[in-house]
């Protein structure tokens, strides 16, 4: 009884946990189906493409992708270099220096990225200014700085990586190899690189993620590169639009994707290597019958049907046109406004038939007839040109393309309707 | 040239290690050391338009550091109060985002580490997937969640619970959830790597001695688990207090993160050796920070990222 009820509790708790985790990336990637201007699951109004189209239009996006794959091959260049310098010399130090070494090499994880990115910036700042070279030169340039910051961390991570596998390498392999006449570099190449190269490609998948999203050096170093996560950062503080939710969207799956073939992979080796184990010898020596590549690997299962999922979304994009619900929604919309404005105009009326029974009542002396105009106390909010600019609006939307009709540059902050709902 | 450089050379040959050996200075030296201490030298100076820097004017200077604590000079009161308010906010802040981190993921990675079973597998990669992704998209997403139209507003305000829309950003429970939400990973790791080596015998020998399940996690699993805890919470701890993105994009209007100010003394005011000695301010007081708790706790250094 009470190891059941412990039991229940723990799923309880692994699906409060994974819904906190995993909650907000599937809101926001629905979002991105609803053509609503403002990204929101509910009201939900119609299914939609529209924001994707428009993400692969913007230019903004696209230059900092651009730059960003840019930055992080360098990033992944320098660092895993760095790293891998540095794990070499953390086994080969002298013992006295060890501690000091490894708390200064693992130090950049733990500094701020604030930290870091404003002391690339003033350290080269002053290397320029020593060596008298001006503001346009290489020093001062965003894609070296933004390297050259990212690199002072990302290294350490790389470092921590290679270094796990490092320990568990045999320096007699390479002691072999020099005594059978190679070279350090030779030694180097031959042996200890392909010893390493499975810790290699994991650290450099792990330093072009952490530089791809990287925002917090990158703020003060870009200069005239931002990178994608800049232009993002930028976009969601002044105004989102579901055209951000298309690119998480995008992430997210092809995140999805490749963890799901990298364990699908991983499975596979198991249990090809589980079937050797068990087979027997004249097995071994003829055909060993591999299983196949679904039998027992859920992961491998997971990725065909995401794959199926992923072929069917986009052919529906493809021959999916939303015009119409998106037309009624409009229109649905604006008889709202219309009656909005039809109840306004009914009080105002109420309001004005009041002030001229009063105004009759105060006196004959005033003969001036009451001005109809702004003394509502409304303004001009509710005037007719409200529902005119409403009527605009409905109109452009509902012609072929209806991106980037009210969208362009300010993602929807001058929308009517992200007013009443934005923050 | 001392014995140990000369055996390194031998061992590595010199051309590979002079490779070794430059990068590694490189980093540690030309990106580690140096760009601190410049900043450092930095933080001390006035703030000079760039002909006069090095000239007479360009002298060591306090300035920038009595601004964070007695404000411009002149001011009408006597403390910083505004600066000062947000520095003491976001580090109070940082420890409440890892205590709260702390406490839900201990439960995760003691489960993770202890339970044997395909399905840890599939709970890893879901753990991980989130990491992978951008910031800024992380912050979007809670910003969609906890928005006036958003889920969680259509959510209580269909069941009954509030009239109006709970403005979250405003009372600040979007940051707080965002910044525990991006450094989840980064505090199940380490715990989870310990907890794994632990061995489930004397789990088991506590739990047949007789101890309740609370004083078994009280008495065995914690003490074991003691150096992950410390490493996930320092770095929890720090990256939260060093974050950006997270208050950028989640703080209310009206609260600012002390990052923020840095960034604004940067990029608004164009003052870099005021925000160069903010930021030195906050690097300084999070390490001390750190190394109290850690002698409090009686962790070790070494312990830390392993």
């Amino acid at each position: 009884m009470n190891t059941s009820f412990l039991r229940i509790s723990i799923w309880v708790y692994l699906a409060i946990f994974f819904a906190y985790l995993l909650g907000p990336l599937v809101i926001m990637s629905i979002t991105a189906f609803n053509s609503s201007g403002f990204p929101r699951m509910s009201p939900w109004e119609c299914l939609t493409f529209q924001w994707f189209s428009e993400l692969f239009q913007d230019q903004r996006i696209l230059n900092g992708i651009k730059n960003s794959l840019i930055i992080g091959a360098g990033t992944v260049v320098l660092s895993v270099a760095m790293g891998l310098a540095g794990a070499l010399m953390l086994t080969q130090i002298w013992p006295k220096l060890r501690a000091t070494y490894y708390t200064i090499i693992i130090a950049p994880i733990l500094i701020p990225g604030v930290v870091l990115g404003i002391s690339t910036l003033v350290f080269w700042d002053r290397i320029n200014r020593m060596l008298g070279l001006g503001a346009d030169s290489f020093l001062s340039n965003g894609v070296f700085l933004t390297v050259i910051g990212q690199s002072t961390f990302i290294a350490s991570y790389c470092m921590l990586v290679l270094v796990a596998r490092l320990q568990r390498y045999d320096i007699a392999l390479t002691e072999a190899a020099l005594d059978l006449g190679a070279t350090h570099a030779q030694a180097f190449r031959k042996i200890l690189l392909p010893f390493m190269r499975p810790a290699i490609a994991s650290a450099a998948v792990l330093a072009f993620l952490a530089s791809f999203e990287n925002y917090n050096t990158t703020t003060f170093t870009f200069g005239e590169y931002p990178t994608l996560t800049i232009e993002l950062a930028q976009k969601v503080r002044y105004g989102i639009t579901p055209a951000i939710s298309a690119l998480a969207f995008i992430i997210v799956a092809l995140t999805v994707f490749f963890a799901l073939l990298n364990e699908a992979k991983l499975k596979r080796q198991e249990l090809v290597a589980a079937a050797r184990k068990k087979a027997t010898v004249e097995e071994l020596a003829g055909k060993i019958k591999l299983p196949s590549f679904f039998a027992g690997n859920m992961a491998a299962v997971l990725l065909v049907v995401f794959a199926v999922a992923t072929i069917t979304v986009v052919g529906t994009a493809t021959a999916y046109n939303p015009a119409q619900c998106i037309a009624n929604v409009k229109e649905q919309k604006q008889l709202e406004a219309e009656q909005r404005i039809q109840e306004l105009r009914k009080q105002r009326e109420e309001r004005r038939k009041q002030r001229e029974a009063e105004e009759a009542e105060q006196g004959d002396a005033q003969q001036s007839a009451p001005k109809p105009s702004n003394n509502s106390g409304f303004g001009n909010v509710f005037a007719p040109n409200t529902l005119g600019g409403e009527e605009d609006e409905g109109a452009a939307d509902t012609e072929e393309q209806p991106s980037g009709s009210n969208n362009s540059g300010f993602g929807g902050v001058f929308d009517p309707n992200s007013l009443q709902n934005d923050q | 040239m001392p014995g140990f450089l000369k055996e390194f050379f031998n061992r590595n040959g010199t051309g590979m290690g002079l490779a070794i050996l430059g990068l590694v200075l490189f980093w540690t030296i030309g990106l580690i050391i140096l760009p601190q201490l410049s900043m450092l030298d930095f933080s001390f100076r006035p703030n000079l338009p760039p002909p006069e820097i090095g000239g007479p004017k360009d002298v060591y200077t306090l300035e920038n550091y009595k601004y964070l604590i007695y404000g411009p000079e002149g001011g009408s009161q006597s403390y910083n109060a505004v600066d000062l308010r947000v520095f003491f906010r976001t580090l109070i802040a940082a420890v409440c985002v890892t205590i709260f981190n702390l406490i839900i993921c201990y439960p995760i990675a003691y489960y993770l580490g202890q339970s044997k079973g395909s399905h840890i597998r599939i709970f890893a990669i879901m753990l991980i997937i989130p990491y992978w992704i951008n910031e800024i998209l992380r912050a979007f997403a809670l910003r969609i969640i906890f928005g006036e139209t958003g889920v969680l507003n259509t959510l209580f305000m269909g069941l009954g619970i509030f009239d109006t829309p709970f403005d979250f950003i405003r009372n600040d429970i979007a940051l707080y959830a965002g910044l525990g939400y991006a450094y989840i990973l980064l505090m199940i790791f380490p715990m989870y790597n310990v907890i794994e080596s632990l061995d489930g015998n004397q789990i088991e020998a506590a739990r047949d001695l007789g101890a309740p399940w609370w004083r078994i996690h009280w008495r065995v699993v914690i003490p074991y688990a003691k150096p992950g805890i410390s490493s996930g919470c320092t770095m929890v701890f720090m990256l939260s207090a060093g974050a950006l993105a997270a208050p950028q994009i989640l703080g209310g209007p009206s609260s600012l993160w002390f990052t923020q100010l840095i960034y604004q003394q940067f990029n608004d005011n164009n003052d870099w050796p005021q925000g160069a000695a903010y930021a030195i301010v906050l690097l300084v007081t999070c390490i001390l920070f750190v190394l109290a708790m850690m002698r409090l706790f009686k962790v070790n250094m070494g312990d830390i990222g392993k």
